[in-house]
């Protein structure tokens, strides 16, 4: 049940994404839509976790991997969370890439749909689960990033991945 | 430090305070309390829902338009600090909000303007309606004056504490 409901909640958010430009009228009534289809008030009071074992994420830079399954989280006996580094098996990839499928990457996770607190206080979510991977050195290995990026990866000294990020939460 | 705006409600979010949601797209949503992030995830309306600032401003039933709304524009430009301006600041602050409570107070009043007559017109129009709810049509015609919710009775109390002395 909650994994179709995190579908639905995927595909209502790509949709809403796709509309383009958002003028608050589009995306009021985007909204009436979804609730008018009869969406349950069930769907997004899902506990988000750590990225743990088994966890698939996202990759989103132009490094070859499209998905990525992580088999550990450096740091963290519970798993890893924004800004950390994990290592992942690539489970997807672009058929000429960096990345085969099948190889072993550490990776930095971009965004996580688990909250994290800031400094100040607040908290902060994404929407999914993202990974950019790197090499042992914490360099990443392609050349763009994209979506958004949160600036706790400053004080983790991931500063190149900073500079390649289109957009900074 | 910056002051924010809910999303859903609004309200401002001080610091340490409140959720903030980044989708994909790169648009943030701010929420100040989870009562206003459980209904944004629940795919609500904030125009929609009776409670918030932007159901209130679209129905009228606050201001919207005003002067006193332009200082509180979001400034992306950072001032060097300075001790006089930010003095000058603070104690404008302080008359700025005390001059649109009151221009909220009066749009108000103008708003329930007419609200005494029109209860009084609806509370005459329902008695003489339905006064045969509470007294019966047949005492209402002998006396008419029944009709009237006050009777003055005379009071003669003095003379029949005459007689029980005289007794």
């Amino acid at each position: 049940m909650s994994r179709v409901a995190s579908t639905w909640s995927t595909v209502g958010r790509s949709l809403m994404g796709s509309i383009g430009n958002h003028s608050s009228g589009l995306l009021r009534t985007s909204h009436d839509i979804m609730t008018r289809l009869g969406c349950s008030n069930f769907f997004s009071q899902q506990q988000r976790t750590f990225i743990q074992m088994r966890t698939n994420l996202k990759v989103v830079d132009n490094s070859g991997a499209k998905r990525v399954m992580c088999i550990q989280a450096l740091k963290g006996k519970k798993g890893a969370r924004l800004g950390d580094t994990i290592i992942a098996s690539v489970k997807e990839a672009q058929p000429r890439g960096k990345v085969k499928k099948g190889e072993v990457v550490y990776g930095v996770v971009v965004r996580a749909a688990m909250q994290r607190g800031r400094c100040d206080g607040s908290e902060i979510k994404f929407d999914d689960n993202a990974v950019v991977l790197v090499n042992k050195q914490g360099e990443p290995i392609g050349t763009r990033v994209f979506g958004p990026v949160p600036h706790e990866l400053r004080k983790k000294k991931h500063v190149k991945i900073l500079t390649l990020a289109e957009h900074i939460a | 430090m910056r002051l924010e705006k809910c999303w859903f409600c609004s309200s401002t979010i001080y610091p340490g305070h409140g959720i903030q949601f980044v989708r994909n797209d790169a648009t943030i949503f701010r929420f100040c309390r989870s009562k206003c992030h459980k209904n944004f995830k629940m795919k609500r309306n904030p125009r929609k829902v009776k409670w918030t600032k932007a159901y209130r401003r679209l129905h009228g039933k606050d201001m919207t338009q005003d002067s006193t709304f332009e200082f509180e524009r979001k400034r992306n430009r950072p001032e060097r600090y300075d001790r006089n301006l930010a003095e000058n600041t603070l104690k404008a602050i302080k008359k700025i909000d005390k001059i649109r409570v009151d221009r909220e107070a009066k749009h108000h009043a103008l708003r329930m303007k007419g609200k005494r007559a029109k209860e009084q017109k609806e509370a005459t129009k329902e008695l003489e309606q339905s006064i045969h709810m509470v007294k019966a049509p047949a005492a209402l015609q002998e006396e008419p004056s029944l009709t009237l919710p006050k009777i003055k009775v005379q009071v003669l109390k003095p003379q029949t504490e005459n007689h029980l002395m005289e007794e």
